[in-house]
């Protein structure tokens, strides 16, 4: 069990690849922001690496342990201290019934993810333990952390001193600029040549009005093929409306003039067009981005995004662990 | 129209979008959950789920197990091993609500936008009324509970009903809010394009809003045997026919919602058959009105 001393900005519970098969009802999937780091922390402490752990955004909780465990920390460096000694990012570290971890505002990186041995065992919904704290579901009660929560966890012998290659980790930017992967579709159609060549030249800043739905950017204006404008009216009347249709997660949805990346928590479905997804695989890099930064996109084919995924997969493995 | 040939389009590494034309009607939808039932009958390889919209089927699949390739050929097998949409037979629930029209919920948000926010903004049962070239909002109450609506998809918010009405003496259509409310009630009933939604909790929104229902369409505690296997009522698929009632008789509903003594009342035996639907729509004046 962990006692929440302080919930940090937004600490969650979630689960990977997080509750898969509801969307024709509406539920997203949920699940870590960045997948890669919250798989390497599970496997640090021998759990399945999708087993529930927690994510912490830009300001992680204080916790105490309730019993002798072991623990990692991977993702973003939120300058962690168990009672008042540094704990190392991607290694997994002993813990003692009673001490307490501090985590602090992130300092490299957004998300920082701790895994427990065992895996945290809150009653999974819809199959999942992944918080969709906007329903209300998954995770501790449905909502993120907060103070005098005490998080259950399942058994487990984790061992300490377990540590990650450093080319197995995800290379987080320190630079505030990041190249991220799209895919073209599923409506790059109704984009003209020149919007097409802007959107993949342009820089695009991280909008602070960003969460676990929905990433904003900002950048220059778009431009439409002749499809967006000479349309049935049930459409609607913006050039980027169209007829309701399924969202793809990782959708670049078009509203309006705004550029929306369709994360974790977002909807299925609405009347904006999708001309370019971000595949699966480049999660981690909108995970451990934050506001202000600059992302440049990079045009790869389907193909390759789905290779991307087979490499991560084996990347998030036993090999990874020196 | 309907595209002669439906058209694949990818969505990143694991997603494809099937678009069955560019319009919005029902037989699209027909085509979208027709072709979903099929992949779950068929267990389609590699196929991990799908969500069906007004004209077209979200596929999410898995890389690992199938191609973009082979799920598309797969799939345009399929299609073609359907048939016409006529021969789509659809389990179909049909849920019979008791709605309050031209509620005292709906009209303090249409009140609240308003003053807040458009004090040009007509009442909204007058302004669809007007549209539509009925008489009032007492005709647009006649004519919007005069159909079963069909359930063509649900999304934006979980367990949100994106609805169509089966009977074509009782389809209308209303432009979204500009800019959206704020708030809607939880149970709102309300329109934008051809559309008819139920709101699952209090939202922002943009439809008009005419109508609210006493009875939960979305149940996170589960209390009620409806949600046994999810916390929201609807499929792809059910209809809806919305039974006007008085504000006592709401109320007293609500009251049965409090106590857990609500029975929902459903019927559970029909399936929609896409052939006997057309041929009765064939049958109708579709310029006539309730």
């Amino acid at each position: 069990m962990i006692e929440v001393l302080k919930p940090g900005l937004e600490t969650s519970v979630q689960d990977f690849p997080g509750r898969i098969g509801y969307w024709n009802q509406g539920f997203p999937p949920s699940g870590p922001m960045d997948s890669w780091s919250f798989r390497l922390a599970n496997i640090l402490v021998g759990n399945a690496p999708g087993a529930a752990g927690l994510e912490a955004q830009y300001i992680g909780p204080t916790l105490r342990f309730q019993r002798d465990t072991v623990i990692a920390l991977t993702g973003a460096d939120m300058g962690a201290k168990l009672d008042h000694a540094p704990v190392p990012l991607w290694r997994s570290v002993a813990v003692r019934a009673g001490q307490v971890l501090t985590m602090g505002a992130a300092k490299i990186g957004t998300r920082g993810y701790l895994a427990v041995a065992g895996g945290i065992a809150t009653e999974p919904w819809l199959g999942s333990r992944s918080t969709f704290h906007q329903a209300g579901v998954g995770g501790m009660d449905g909502s993120a952390l907060k103070i005098g929560h005490v998080i259950p966890v399942a058994a487990g012998a984790g061992i300490a001193g377990r540590e990650v290659k450093h080319s197995a980790r995800p290379p987080i930017r320190t630079d505030r600029r990041w190249d991220v992967e799209v895919c073209a579709g599923p409506n790059d159609d109704w984009i003209d040549a020149a919007g097409q060549a802007r959107f993949l030249s342009a820089d695009w800043k991280l909008s602070a009005k960003s969460n676990r739905t929905g990433f904003r950017l900002d950048g220059p204006e778009w431009t439409f093929a002749e499809k967006a404008t000479n349309k049935p009216p049930e459409h609607g009347s913006l050039p980027s409306n169209i007829i309701d249709h399924g969202y793809p997660l990782g959708a670049i949805n078009l509203a309006g003039q705004t550029p929306i990346i369709l994360v974790n928590d977002g909807p299925s479905m609405g009347g904006f067009i999708n001309p370019y997804t971000v595949p699966s695989a480049v999660f981690w890099k909108l995970g451990q981005s934050k506001p202000g930064e600059i992302y440049n996109f990079r045009q790869i084919s389907v193909e390759d995004a789905q290779t991307m995924v087979r490499q991560r997969k084996a990347v998030c493995s036993e090999a990874s662990i020196l | 129209m309907t595209y002669d040939e439906p058209r694949y389009m990818p969505g990143g590494d694991r997603y494809m979008l099937i678009e069955f034309g560019n319009e919005m009607n029902l037989e699209l939808n027909f085509l979208a959950q027709g072709l979903a039932g099929a992949i779950a009958a068929q267990r389609v390889t590699g196929v991990v789920e799908t969500a069906p919209c007004f004209a077209s089927l979200l596929v999410h699949y898995e890389p690992e197990d199938i191609s973009f390739a082979d799920l598309k050929a797969e799939l345009a097998r399929l299609i073609a091993s359907l048939g016409p949409s006529d021969d789509i037979e659809l389990p179909s629930r049909l849920f019979y609500f008791p709605t309050v029209y031209c509620d005292p919920w709906t009209r303090a948000a249409i009140e609240d936008y308003t003053a807040k926010i458009n004090p040009e903004k007509e009442y909204d049962p007058a302004f669809v009324a007007r549209l539509n070239g009925l008489s009032g909002p007492e005709q647009l109450v006649r004519v919007h509970s005069g159909t079963e609506y069909w359930v063509a998809a649900l999304g934006f918010w979980p367990g949100l009903p994106f609805m169509m009405a089966l009977d074509p003496r009782c389809v209308i259509t209303a432009p979204k809010y500009n800019p959206p409310r704020t708030w809607t009630p939880q149970g709102t009933v309300g329109m934008g394009g051809a559309s008819t939604a139920i709101y699952p909790v209090a939202t922002p929104g943009g439809y008009q809003i005419f109508a609210r229902i006493p009875v939960p369409i979305w149940d996170p505690k589960q209390r009620f045997r409806e949600f046994k296997d999810s916390i929201c009522l609807f499929r792809p698929g059910d209809r809806v026919k919305f039974v006007p009632v008085s504000v006592a008789e709401f109320e007293d509903v609500e009251r049965q919602v409090a106590d857990g003594s609500y029975e929902y009342n459903v019927v559970g035996y029909q399936k929609f058959s896409v052939a006997h639907y057309k041929s009765w729509v064939a049958s109708l004046d579709r310029n006539k009105r309730f």
